[in-house]
């Protein structure tokens, strides 16, 4: 299935795509009117540095989001049977109606990209912008640092470099 | 083939639809005592507090059987497994013969002999049928006794204290949650606890029940204090449902014992979720986590086995996740190490804010952590027990509320990256 990547060496951390994906889960859809919501709408991608003790040249980062798993522990974990895979899309949903914030998805996710929305008591995540079409936070990307292919199109980095 | 199923809930569920993701030839019947259909155990006390009504407390759809090709027998009480003759009898006489039985028969309260029984206004809470009794009481109910004050407990307390009802919570430790937590996590949450009209007793046990007209009406505690109530939960400690095994010779210590392959002593007897005794990681003993997560692993992998594929436990981990009312809470492994000595423990306590973090590290390996207020990065550091890390070359890192999977990527490169790509979360 098409997932979102990231090429680490591209990024240039200016968390953009933090941006774009507030505002494509927004009621408004719109970044004027997105700031003024009530309450928040929240990102579900996530800018992350990989080695904090670089200079500001050399910093590298990844624009983290859920990377839709072969085998999701989120859904194992949901005590309310919440999160389960889009059978047509391949895509891994929390169904918001389902959600009683009880925080498990939170507790077994290894890429941390499940984040609390406390204002609606729920758990949110990256959807792939399914209701949009295509990702937000790919079209916001300045650098194109950013991809929505397959995982054999995308670019392999390699940390050692 | 023929296989049956005892018990209707998380590990038989994911054992279920593993075995029909492989096998959609082989007739599956299973036994539920249960009456009610498959709903989520985690979930009742959310039905109590009104939070959910009943159809929300179903976790699979409510044909799930049907499309699963599963004949679901519920009500019908199991008396007898007998593995030599591979059939499994029913009290009301009707026998079922298997090829191959799971046994998922979960875990009940354990009553201690001061509460007696048949007294009304006395309840536990483990099933569907024992949340309705206790929502059907609730009107009358100006004030309830809980004892214990472990998940059960805390959970019965939060949803009695959200119907308006005085709480009391009766705990024989020095505080709540403490097989999950430690004393001082215990302080943070409790002041939150507190907050909400409940109220804790460390220390304490009940010596004597108090009632009319065989109605609870109060308890003394064992410090003589009399606590006037309506009802009285019980929710001291579990034990697992090995009753079924008793008369045979599958091997029962803690629950019944399993193999890798979640598999008995006998090999086409598996056994899986709060009955099962599997070998937990952190600890490095065998012993049951009662525990969702666990269940539906453990589930799964028998159900694949099952199947005749081949799949591994790699172990169970004590993990628990809460939410109090805004405070989120998770804990895994060990948390409180009876030799502090053996281990290297990193604290980190901001209480304006209600944050504690604790990080128990034996063997450079994370051995168990507990996260009050801040547990965004949880399930990475999960990821790091589970797939037990040398942690030495961050661990001055690992309390940071940045301590996020990019730094996992930068200590473990390349093959952590291949699981970014591949979408591996285990």
């Amino acid at each position: 299935m098409k997932r979102v990547y990231c090429i680490i060496e591209k990024c240039l951390s200016c968390r953009s795509c933090e941006i774009a994906c507030a505002v494509a889960h927004s009621e408004s859809k719109a970044l004027a009117d997105a700031v003024k919501e009530h309450p928040l709408p929240k990102h579900r991608i996530h800018v992350e540095s990989i080695g904090a003790e670089e200079t500001p040249q050399t910093v590298r980062s990844i624009a983290l989001q859920c990377r839709h798993c072969e085998d999701p522990l989120c859904a194992q974990a949901c005590i309310s049977g919440g999160i389960s895979r889009n059978r047509e899309t391949g895509e891994i949903i929390n169904d918001p109606d389902r959600c009683v914030a009880c925080w498990s998805c939170i507790m077994v996710c290894p890429f941390g990209v499940i984040v609390r929305y406390e204002d609606c008591h729920r758990a949110v995540k990256c959807d792939h912008c399914i209701d949009r079409g295509s990702p937000a936070c790919v079209e916001s990307c300045p650098t194109h640092a950013l991809l929505f292919c397959e995982a054999e199109e995308a670019p392999i980095d390699n940390l050692a470099k | 083939m023929r296989i049956v199923i005892i018990g209707n809930s998380a590990a038989s569920t994911a054992a279920i639809e593993t075995i029909r993701a492989h096998d959609t030839e082989s007739s599956i019947t299973q036994l539920s005592r249960e009456t009610h259909p498959l709903y989520s155990r985690c979930l009742i006390s959310y039905y109590i507090a009104g939070k959910l009504d009943k159809n929300s407390l179903l976790f699979r759809g409510p044909d799930f059987h049907k499309k699963m090709d599963v004949k679901l027998n519920l009500g019908g009480c199991v008396s007898e497994v007998d593995p030599s003759c591979q059939k499994v009898g029913c009290t009301d006489g009707s026998t079922y013969p298997y090829d191959k039985l799971l046994i998922s028969t979960g875990s009940s309260a354990k009553i201690p002999d001061t509460i007696p029984e048949g007294m009304r206004g006395v309840f536990v809470l483990r099933t569907f049928a024992d949340a309705e009794s206790i929502k059907r009481r609730i009107a009358r109910v100006k004030s309830a006794v809980i004892l214990g004050g472990g998940l059960v407990g805390m959970r019965a307390a939060d949803a009695l204290s959200r119907c308006g009802i005085k709480v009391h919570v009766i705990i024989g430790s020095d505080r709540i949650l403490s097989r999950m937590i430690d004393y001082e996590a215990a302080q943070v949450v409790g002041k939150r606890v507190k907050e909400n009209n409940i109220d804790i007793m460390t220390g304490a046990d009940i010596s004597e029940i108090m009632h009319k007209d065989g109605e609870v009406v109060g308890v003394k505690t064992n410090h003589s204090q009399v606590l006037d109530c309506e009802m009285l939960i019980v929710a001291k400690s579990v034990k697992a449902n090995t009753e079924l095994v008793q008369n045979t010779d599958i091997k029962v210590s803690w629950g019944i014992e399993t193999n890798a392959s979640m598999q008995t002593n006998y090999e086409n007897i598996y056994a899986a979720g709060d009955v099962a005794e599997t070998f937990d990681l952190a600890a490095e003993e065998y012993t049951v986590n009662a525990l969702w997560t666990c269940a539906i692993q453990q589930g799964r992998v028998a159900g694949k086995n099952m199947a005749g594929k081949q799949a591994q436990y790699s172990g169970s981990v004590s993990m628990n996740s809460l939410n109090f009312w805004g405070i989120p809470l998770t804990s895994f492994g060990i948390t409180t190490p009876k030799e502090e000595s053996a281990y290297t423990i990193l604290k980190e306590s901001r209480p304006e804010r209600n944050i504690y973090k604790k990080i128990v590290i034996g063997n450079n390996r994370i051995k168990g952590l507990i996260l009050v207020g801040e547990t965004a990065n949880a399930g990475v550091l999960f990821s790091l027990i589970q797939n037990k890390i040398d942690v030495s070359p961050f661990t001055g890192e690992l309390l940071d509320d940045r301590f996020n999977f990019g730094k996992v990527l930068q200590y473990g490169g390349n093959a952590v990256l291949d699981k970014y790509y591949r979408g591996q979360s285990t």
